[in-house]
């Protein structure tokens, strides 16, 4: 068992902080009238402790993977900044961005090159960022595809003669190698079965543990939620409503959305029947 | 209640590149009047080639078996296919996973609504209008009038699929099929739909087979559940004793590697599955649980029969061959929680 959630955070090394972070799109509506304006993230200021996993929660459409793109530096922010260990990013250094932050996509069919083996696949960042000779290389891809339990016969394998749960792995992999100080982890795994998406929890709490990660987890699934993460930011429409510890939004939640979502999370529990809500 | 359908030994082989895929490996269920039956299993379980194999909707080339699929009374099996139109729609409708391809988008939804029931004999246009207007209502859509005349794309999917679900209920069927109608909305849509569903289902009487891999959906909804694995049933029973007592080991693994609120320690390890979903290409013998199952041993290479516990109306049947165990298992995690 992990103890990540026995031991206190340490509250003064802040590992990522978004600033105001804002991020506007551009909304084409007739020739001759102006153009409308799509506030998908609306000033969002986040603390990301060093060692902590925070979630964020949130319906679809409500700005979670425009707010990860931005800070995986994929996607210019409109205003606002994203500082890692306390420095701001220079936009234009993406390699030196990607050294310290790092994504795990939601979906492990689409994220990773069909036309390229496992091995190469987990290598190419090395390889981008210039680490060690090839067989330096070769040997830290061996070591990092064991430890996230891919067995060897597969490193040779193209994504296509994998199963789902093997490809997060794969995914969780690439990541990993770089040996970033913050994951952030889209939905990794509502693409999964049932039976795998434990298995990749307790990968993803063993890695924590052993590389001291912290990991911003964006998830819908409020039971996976509630396993994994130490503190909870709610998102609706762009903005953070509340952010609260687990024990806290679980027990208390306070923002009128919070108590909706938590309110239509189906747990198995049969008896309880289809909880009533007020029709959005 | 009187049995509905009664589907016995469905086979469906889907030839592929290497070999025969056996989809669906000879499955028997029945659905009663009026009551939600859950097909639950993983992706790759063959719970939607099931549902296709019971409408006559499969993709050509698959081959379809069976000893009977009797829908009240009548074999559905080797029905011909101007029989099967008579029946699909008005006896029988279905219910897709996906809200944003599943309606045409070059016709109305008034169109679309009324399509099916103006097929029967003696029916007017004005009365189909007037039961869609009742069940888009029903459904929980305001201004009903407008959007008869409006186009799938000016619905959210949320709309869309209460206008699916309306549609399924034009002709007062007996049986609706529920391929995962939910998972492809938020959780707020999604317990409204859900409590829908259940709701016109009881003041209707109509027997649904909803299907899901999602117990938590599962545990809310149903009245039994057969619970799927690469291709067979294996358990079949009531929603609370699924819940309170699973028997086969494969329910049981899933229903310990959800992390649940107040039982499991947040930040413990899950129990999970180990391994994968067999692969159902080709020959596929014995227990098809066998390689995650830590009861396993030499003799689940033989093939499993359902055993059957409890009494007939609260009947609990488990394809496994080491049951006993399994129950002993149970009670002494019991014992020790």
């Amino acid at each position: 068992m992990s103890n990540s959630h026995q031991e206190p955070v340490p509250l003064d090394d802040i590992a990522l902080e978004l600033c105001a972070l804002t991020k506007v799109y551009p909304l084409k509506r007739g020739l001759f009238q102006p153009p409308g304006r799509l506030k998908a993230v609306n000033d969002v200021s986040l603390r990301l402790y060093r060692g902590e996993t925070l979630g964020l929660v949130g319906e679809s459409g409500c700005g979670k993977s425009t707010l990860a793109k931005m800070l995986l530096g994929l996607l210019p922010p409109t205003s606002g900044n994203v500082l890692i260990n306390g420095q701001e990013v220079d936009p234009t250094e993406r390699k030196a961005h990607a050294r310290h932050i790092q994504p795990i996509f939601q979906d492990p069919y689409s994220s990773l090159n069909p036309r390229k083996t496992v091995a190469e696949i987990v290598g190419l960042p090395l390889k981008l960022h210039g680490v060690g000779n090839a067989a330096q290389r070769s040997r830290q891809v061996k070591d990092i595809l064991d430890l996230v339990g891919m067995p060897e016969r597969t490193h040779a394998q193209y994504p296509n003669q994998l199963s789902g749960g093997q490809r997060q792995r794969v995914a969780i992999a690439r990541a990993l190698i770089l040996r970033p100080d913050i994951l952030i982890c889209d939905e990794p795994t509502s693409a999964l079965d049932v039976s795998v998406q434990a298995q990749i929890l307790n990968l993803l709490l063993d890695l924590k543990a052993e590389f001291g990660l912290t990991y911003l987890f964006i998830s819908h699934d409020l039971g996976v939620v509630e396993h994994l993460v130490d503190r909870v930011a709610v998102m609706n429409q762009g903005s953070i409503v509340e952010l609260q510890s687990r024990a806290q939004i679980f027990s208390e939640p306070q923002h009128p959305y919070t108590r909706m979502l938590l309110a239509s999370a189906l747990t198995p529990d049969p008896g309880r029947g289809i909880p009533a809500l007020a029709a959005a | 209640m009187s049995v509905l359908l009664d589907v016995k030994n469905l086979k469906v082989d889907l030839p592929t590149e290497n070999g025969m895929l056996h989809a669906v490996r000879g499955i028997d269920f029945q659905v009663r009047r009026g009551e939600m039956l859950c097909l639950v299993g993983e992706s790759g379980c063959g719970k939607s080639m099931t549902s296709l194999a019971l409408m006559g909707l499969l993709p050509r080339k698959a081959q379809c078996s069976a000893d009977h699929i009797l829908f009240d009374g009548v074999d559905l099996h080797g029905m011909r296919e101007k029989q099967l139109m008579q029946l699909r729609g008005k006896r029988m409708a279905m219910i897709f996973q996906e809200p944003m391809t599943s309606l045409n988008p070059s016709y109305t939804l008034g169109n679309q609504l009324c399509e099916a029931m103006l097929q029967q004999p003696g029916v007017s246009r004005a009365e189909a209008r007037e039961r869609a207007l009742y069940l888009l209502h029903r459904t929980g859509i305001g201004n009903a009038e407008d959007r008869l005349r409006q186009y799938p794309h000016q619905l959210s999917g949320g709309l869309r699929q209460r206008v699916m679900i309306a549609m399924s209920l034009m002709c007062h069927p007996d049986l609706i099929i529920a391929d995962e109608p939910t998972t492809a909305l938020d959780v707020t849509i999604q317990a409204q739909i859900l409590r829908m569903i259940r709701e016109l289902q009881q003041e209707f009487g109509t027997a649904v087979i909803f299907i899901t891999h999602d117990l938590g959906v599962v545990s809310r909804i149903a009245d039994r559940v057969a619970v799927m694995y690469a291709g067979q049933v294996v358990e079949t029973t009531d929603v609370a004793q699924l819940f309170a007592q699973p028997r086969h080991p494969y329910t049981q693994g899933l229903l310990n590697c959800i992390p649940v609120r107040g039982k499991t320690l947040p930040g413990s390890h899950l129990q999970a599955i180990p391994g994968v979903v067999p692969s159902l290409v080709g020959q596929v013998s014995g227990c098809a649980f066998r390689n995650r199952c830590a009861k396993a041993d030499s003799g689940c290479e033989r093939d499993p029969q359902m055993v059957q516990q409890g009494s007939a109306t609260a009947a609990h049947e488990a394809r496994c061959l080491k049951l006993d165990a399994a129950t002993d298992a149970v009670d002494a995690m019991e014992v020790a929680a």
